[in-house]
């Protein structure tokens, strides 16, 4: 185990470290930040004396270094905009991004499962197709359609939610029902195929051949070992996630770190936008590695290496 | 039933039940369980001629102003005119050639951006399953930090930064999506190269180049084939995602996903100006899954895609 | 391994739903909430061009005069009374027994201390050209101070409703930094706490020296998206809203939840034209093709079909609200063939390509819908205007400010709420200001001469002079004076006003 875990965290530092120098990079070589920075039409000497102040003229990789050594201090800069640290802007919006995120993985699960499961043993029937009709579906609609639709049916219409924001239980069904039928479809394919395999394999023959009834055969066994493959796509999908808690959070007006980050692009406000990219890097980057090292626990042969 | 002298037991004449089925049949089968997929594909080839023949399907110019009749609903409401089918948008323009126009865009992002990506992710994914275990964590790293980067924040920095149009979109949905073939083409590629044609070509002393291409890649065609038709759906709804938060083609020119953004406002009451195009992208990217699902069946009904 | 699944999907949940307890703290009858489409990036009024910021700062703070909401006029308000000494000296009297929220009790020095801030050159204020042309303040006892004018300053009292009194205590102890995020000031609501980017929490100052307050507690919540605000003002979750598309107000008016208010405001667009060529040379610098596009244009037919009347025609950019209007000067009228025979006298036969910059939905509702209305009208004169949309509020104005923006870019100016026309001739029209791409030495001197004189006759006469100027020499394509539209919910009562400050303290609650 020892040496799995080992090449698993060297490669997750790696990946942070690439991380970074790619943020590094998209902000600091394609943009120029002292044009954006200088209000009016500044004169010659004003842009010379703030190239200078932000080390800009420093070859790249000093700056890369300056910037990657204050920000494992936590010291991304300060805002362009508000003049407050970037850091604690990003850190005060994440816990409702996060919370976004699990509330859609956990509604992702409940359509999944059950959807995936039944398609399993009722395969090639009526209710298989269905699924698999819903789950391609799915996958067509864009999100955030579905989530203005939500909007107007549940709270213009209906009054039953509010329209945005964020504070109560009922403030988190809409978002995490979109976000979660976001990832519902591959969830639910890949729970299918992983009962699937499961279903063919010898032990399950066996416990069948012993008597046991369907249900618990598909209960104990399948359904735990149909975890390693969700568990690893919706670890590997968390990437994707975010992405489609962009959009979600735009669309209902939620205070994470997607909104803040869509705001800081428009407004070009750069240490801000750096800092929610390798931030939300970072998290999917543990979560991947976290994923992995559970893996790697249950099934052996990938310790090894296949 | 016969019992052989070691025990085994055999289904004799058992195959005199059923004839065996010709091929024939057997291809006739296949496709019936496809019916779905050919239905998509031939929708799918109706989308695409509608798109290349806009300039003569539409009957309107997608870009003229006409603000007397603004927001006229389709022909089959109340106030609807059959002189506007699907209605007009907020200044009058015809939805109709607005959404067939808006299909040419979708569909060369979609087209443009798989081309590239395919081109980098599969030459990728043959490098790193070719030559060996220094070359592959390389790429499986970079590949990583790809798939760690929230696409659609790169999108937004990037075009921030560039600036919105259709060419840097192509260029960012290229690059963004690239890594989705890096590891089914590395796994491949890691088992071909210890079959036994390879091995021999090697010890022959083919150049790498030529047991990449001449022997390697024909073998992953049909998994490129699947991934890439998936990823063209993928990419048609990312670029309305890019559209609708204004990043991508820019309004008057007609993309669906910028005619959503700028009907979401209308939501409430002229609904038809968002609801028409996003039809559109529902259906479309509907019949390419359909499709490439069949496809997927019907090359190999093992492919854990 | 199932039960562990299971018992870790339990805690996600509950992990999910427990998150964020206690943002309720008030109830929904004693507050008012009122959403903004973008956060304000400072609390400190005279260090912000946002409107916003202006508009919270009147909920804080109080200034010197204010403008009487039924009346327009410009009226007492830490200021009992303002008279001119001598044609460069004022003396303004002011309200005793006044508090900041701190405690502490106004006086002339609080005033002395907030002018001498905003005036220093080295602070580099936003707010400081606005109050530039006072050369000092000096304090002649707790409630008198007397301003030392750079030449007469006709604009005096008006600009005394643009400038927040602040604490000298907060000044001198808190400090810069600190009055970004603190507010204190005498105004009729208290700041509570700033969530950034998602909301404001006010609370009724119970010692105010005015108007008490209807409503306990203010809460104004970040909103970006219209859709949304409409959505949230429709479903019970706002009670006022600013900036509503005409479009969409029958969707607010048939809901049965909610109403329209609309009023004339002082802000007025036009599309300005790079004459002074500020980037670079450009077909607009030549007369006849500005008149040619002026001419072009049928902006009643716009008003009529894509506002829905909601637009009141002006010939210059000069609103009929504003000081200095004069009714004599007619707006253009739409004459195609004329704007093609003048296009082509300049030596364009063929037309011209250009770009056609807009965007700033928030500051004006429907801009783009005007804008495609008009750019087709352009090109059936033969121009070939190439639109070019920009959403965001700080890189539009950078660029505007830049003078990057050209040739040719839609603008709207809202006065600083100032109703009058030397409000906009400066900062819009003048060689050289930041906002202008204008050039023209006549209009310049009338410039000058209307902001130096007190007599309110001679003042008219200048700008009607102006104003014939500026319509022959077609100095941009001119518009209309905008008509807000605010949605109401039903709950409470309040009146769409006319300088689009949203004070809050004016809502009550709508008997039942």
């Amino acid at each position: 185990m020892k040496p799995y875990v080992a090449r698993q965290l060297v490669q997750l530092v790696v990946v942070i470290i690439g991380i970074s120098m790619l943020a590094f990079a998209i902000l600091h070589v394609i943009g120029d930040p002292v044009l954006l920075l200088l209000p009016q039409n500044a004169g010659k000497e004003e842009y010379a004396r703030y190239h200078k102040l932000l080390g800009l003229d420093q070859p790249v990789y000093v700056q890369y270094w300056r910037f990657a050594s204050r920000a494992i201090q936590g010291d991304f800069g300060k805002s362009w905009y508000t003049d407050t640290p970037a850091f604690r802007l990003v850190l005060q919006r994440m816990a409702p991004t996060i919370y976004l995120t699990l509330a859609g993985l956990v509604m992702a699960l409940l359509i999944a499962l059950p959807l995936g499961i039944l398609a399993a043993l009722r395969r090639h029937s009526f209710v298989d197709n269905l699924c698999t009709m819903i789950a391609v579906a799915g996958q067509a609609m864009p999100i955030f359609w579905l989530g203005i639709m939500l909007i107007i049916v549940f709270a213009v219409r209906l009054k039953a939610l509010p329209a945005s924001g964020y504070g109560t239980w009922q403030h988190f069904l809409m978002p995490a029902f979109t976000l979660g039928a976001f990832l519902a479809p591959l969830t639910m394919r890949l729970v299918r195929s992983g009962v699937i395999e499961i279903m063919n394999m010898e032990y399950i023959k066996t416990a069948r051949a012993k008597g046991l009834s369907e249900r618990i055969v598909v209960i104990k066994h399948a359904f735990r070992n149909a975890c390693i493959p969700v568990i690893t796509v919706l670890g590997l999908q968390f990437g994707q996630l975010l992405g489609g808690a962009i959009v979600t959070e735009t669309v209902f007006a939620w205070p994470g770190v997607a909104t803040l980050a869509v705001e800081s692009i428009r407004n070009q406000d750069f240490p801000v936008v750096q800092c929610a990219v390798v931030l939300l890097a970072l998290i999917i980057v543990s979560v991947n590695f976290i994923v992995d090292m559970i893996v790697g626990l249950i099934d052996p042969r990938i310790r090894v290496g296949a | 039933m016969a019992v052989s002298a070691g025990g085994e037991v055999t289904l004799k004449g058992a195959g005199a039940l059923s004839p065996e089925p010709t091929a024939g049949q057997v291809s006739l089968r296949r496709l019936w369980r496809l019916k779905w997929g050919l239905a998509a594909a031939a929708l799918l080839l109706l989308i695409v001629a509608s798109a290349v023949l806009a300039p003569w399907l539409a009957p309107y110019n997608p870009l003229t102003v006409d603000i007397q009749h603004r927001l006229a609903p389709a022909v089959w409401m109340d106030g609807g005119t059959p002189k506007h089918l699907l209605g007009t948008d907020q200044v009058g323009r015809d939805l109709l050639s607005r959404v067939i126009y808006g299909g040419r865009v979708s569909l060369a992002v979609g087209v443009a951006a798989v081309l590239i990506s395919a081109t980098i992710g599969v030459l990728t994914g043959l490098a790193a399953g070719y030559f060996g275990p220094r070359v592959d964590w390389l790429i499986m790293t970079l590949v990583n930090v790809m798939l760690s980067f929230p696409f659609v924040l790169l999108a937004l920095a990037v075009i921030a930064v560039l600036g919105p149009s259709l060419v840097n979109m192509i260029i960012v949905l290229g690059i963004a999506d690239w890594p989705l073939y890096v590891r089914v083409i590395r796994a491949e590629t890691m088992s071909i190269r210890e079959r036994d044609f390879v091995v021999a070509g090697r010890a022959l002393g083919m150049s790498h180049a030529r047991i990449i291409f001449r022997q390697i890649f024909p073998n992953l065609v049909s998994v490129i084939v699947v991934i890439a038709t998936l990823q063209v759906a993928r990419v048609i709804i990312l670029e309305s995602f890019l559209s609708f938060l204004g990043l991508g083609v820019q309004p008057p020119t007609p993309a669906w996903g910028n005619m959503l953004g700028e009907g979401r406002v209308y939501m409430l009451n002229s609904w038809w100006i968002a609801a028409f195009p996003g039809l559109a992208i529902f259906v479309t990217t509907l019949a390419i899954n359909l499709m490439g699902n069949a496809l997927r069946d019907w090359l190999d009904p093992h492919m854990k895609l | 391994m199932g039960r562990a699944a299971a018992l870790a999907i339990a805690v996600l949940l509950a992990l999910a739903l427990a998150a964020p307890a206690g943002l309720q703290a008030q109830t929904k009858d004693d507050t008012v909430v009122y959403a903004l489409q973008s956060d304000i990036n400072t609390w400190d009024p005279p260090n912000s061009v946002l409107r916003e910021a202006i508009i919270l700062g009147y909920n804080v703070f109080d200034h010197l005069a204010a403008r009487d909401t039924k009346t327009g006029t410009v009226g007492p308000s830490l200021a009992l009374s303002w008279k001119a000494l001598k044609d460069t000296t004022w003396e303004v009297k002011l309200r005793k027994g006044v508090k900041f929220h701190d405690g502490s009790p106004f006086s002339a020095r609080d005033v002395k201390a907030s002018f001498d801030r905003v005036l220093d050159p080295e602070k580099k204020m936003v707010a400081r050209g606005n109050h530039s042309k006072i050369k000092s303040v000096e304090v002649v006892d707790e409630s008198t101070v007397h301003f030392q004018t750079d030449g007469p300053y006709p604009l005096f009292a008006e600009r005394l409703t643009a400038l927040v009194m602040q604490s000298e205590k907060q000044i001198k102890e808190k400090g810069h930094e600190w009055m970004q995020e603190h507010p204190v000031g005498t105004g009729p609501y208290k700041f509570v706490k700033w969530d950034k980017k998602q909301e404001h929490l006010l609370v009724r100052n119970d010692e105010y020296w005015g108007a008490k307050p209807a409503f306990k507690h203010v809460r104004v919540r970040i909103i970006p998206e219209t859709a949304t605000q409409i959505a949230e003002l429709i479903s019970g979750g706002v009670d006022i809203i600013k900036a509503v598309p005409p479009d969409q107000m029958d969707v607010i008016n048939k809901s049965g939840q909610a109403h329209t208010g609309t009023s004339p405001i002082l802000r007025t667009a036009i599309l300005q034209l790079d004459q002074a060529g500020r980037g670079g040379p450009n077909p607009f610098t030549d007369r006849r093709v500005r008149q040619a596009v002026n001419l072009a244009v049928d902006a009643d037919a716009v008003i009529k079909h894509v506002l829905n009347g909601l637009g009141d025609r002006v010939a210059t950019a000069i609103n009929p609200m504003a000081f200095g209007f004069d009714p004599s000067v007619k707006p253009y009228k739409q004459d195609t063939a004329r704007a093609k025979k003048l296009l082509a006298e300049a030596g364009y036969p063929n037309g011209i390509d250009f770009r056609f910059r807009t965007g700033l939905e928030v500051v004006e509702p429907a801009v783009l819908q005007t804008d495609d209305a008009l750019a087709a009208d352009m090109v059936k004169a033969g121009f070939r205007p190439q639109l070019n949309y920009i959403g965001d509020q700080t890189v539009y104005t950078a660029q505007v400010k830049e003078g990057k923006a050209g040739p040719m870019f839609n603008w709207s100016w809202g006065y600083y709420s100032i109703f009058d026309a030397d409000a906009i001739l400066f900062d819009v029209f003048k060689c050289g200001e930041s906002w202008s791409y204008y050039c023209n030495k006549d209009l310049d001197e009338l410039i000058i001469s209307g902001r130096s004189t007190l007599d309110p006759k001679k003042r008219t006469e200048i700008y009607a002079k102006a104003q014939r100027l500026l319509f022959e020499d077609a100095a941009y394509v001119f518009k209309w004076g905008l008509r807000g539209v605010w949605g109401i919910s039903n709950r409470v009562n309040y009146e769409a006003p006319r300088d689009e400050i949203d004070r809050m303290w004016l809502v009550t609650p709508r008997k039942k």
